[in-house]
């Protein structure tokens, strides 16, 4: 058995070596992305239901639509320049903006979303999905 | 690497989608789709707009597309009669070249969106083997526009995920890449053996 795929194999070595490789590194390649789409399907659930930490990279708006917060909100909490001098502006390009550190910036930005969802359910006895500052 | 995109994105706005979209078309190694999906992200949050990010992106990857075409075209030809030198190569070429007579459109159409990472390969050989300017472009614009609407979507739609939607599709895409050169490698390699038995059956 192992003799005759031996052959097989050389035989298409000989009458064509790089499609042979090619046709090596392929399969190679075919085994390794579809362990990982598998390994990525089984844990999928759990890696989209993580929230993801606020970061200096994020923009005000990325993390009021993200923490489903209303703009104005985040925009307010942050003091942040509306619309923002030139093009987006990040958490960090916005504390440099403030003259102040980003992990400042981040902390206003967190304690915003807190204090808008104590709010949110203070003021909604039915549940989330309706606020009274979203209408 | 996203803060690097982000940043990128934040400061250039649609002149660096626009650039990344080019030069990956001409086999550059840069993450576009990654760009694509945060250009769909900040969309979704309202920092930038649909429109702009869309067509700088369409515009960037139909300019490469044609740029790799037309490199093709000048430079491929005189690469192809130099590997048409081996009679056996030749008949490989010749019916790899008929495919592409009778597929190219399809091809060209298929390399630009479902398996992305071909489509430079794809629009030099489209050149070489002269695939008419035409069907290459209406290929190339049709598949270039299913790119960009997929990826700015997954960015707007998935838009707290991107890392995640990035390494799925990564896969994805791999793993489509993958099985397609292992057709064509087997397809090849079934070309040069049939050219070979022909070439013995006329000598007998």
């Amino acid at each position: 058995m192992l003799s005759r795929a031996q052959a097989f194999v050389s035989r298409l070595w000989a009458a064509a070596p790089i499609a042979t490789i090619i046709l090596s590194l392929a399969l190679a390649g075919t085994f390794f992305f579809g362990v990982r789409t598998v390994l990525f399907w089984q844990d999928r659930a759990i890696k989209v239901q993580q929230e993801q930490d606020l970061a200096d990279w994020m923009t005000p708006r990325y993390v009021a639509r993200s923490w489903r917060v209303p703009p104005a909100v985040i925009l307010d909490a942050l003091d942040a320049p509306v619309p923002p001098p030139d093009g987006p502006m990040t958490l960090a390009e916005l504390a440099e903006f403030r003259g102040v550190p980003v992990e400042q910036v981040i902390a206003e930005a967190e304690s915003a979303i807190a204090a808008f969802r104590e709010g949110t359910v203070r003021d909604t006895p039915t549940g989330p999905g309706r606020t009274r500052r979203d209408d | 690497m996203t803060e690097t995109i982000v940043e990128l994105i934040t400061d250039y706005g649609i002149y660096v989608i626009f650039a990344s979209a080019f030069l990956s078309c001409l086999a550059l190694p840069i993450p576009t789709s990654l760009m694509m999906l945060t250009g769909g992200a900040f969309v979704a949050s309202g920092d930038l707009n649909a429109w702009p990010v869309g067509l700088s992106a369409l515009a960037g990857a139909i300019l490469g597309d044609q740029t790799g075409y037309l490199v093709g075209r000048l430079g491929g030809g005189a690469l192809v009669a130099r590997l048409s030198r081996s009679p056996t190569r030749a008949a490989v070429l010749k019916r790899a070249t008929d495919l592409v007579d009778r597929r190219g459109g399809m091809g060209v159409f298929l390399s630009t969106w479902a398996v992305a990472p071909l489509g430079p390969w794809v629009n030099f050989i489209a050149g070489a083997t002269g695939l008419t300017w035409l069907r290459f472009t209406v290929g190339d614009i049709l598949g270039e526009v299913i790119w960009v609407t997929v990826y700015i979507g997954l960015g707007y739609t998935f838009m707290d995920h991107v890392t995640v939607v990035a390494q799925i599709m990564t896969d994805i895409v791999g793993l489509v890449v993958t099985l397609v050169l292992a057709a064509a490698a087997t397809l090849w390699i079934r070309g040069v053996l049939r050219a070979k038995a022909k070439a013995r059956a006329g000598r007998l």
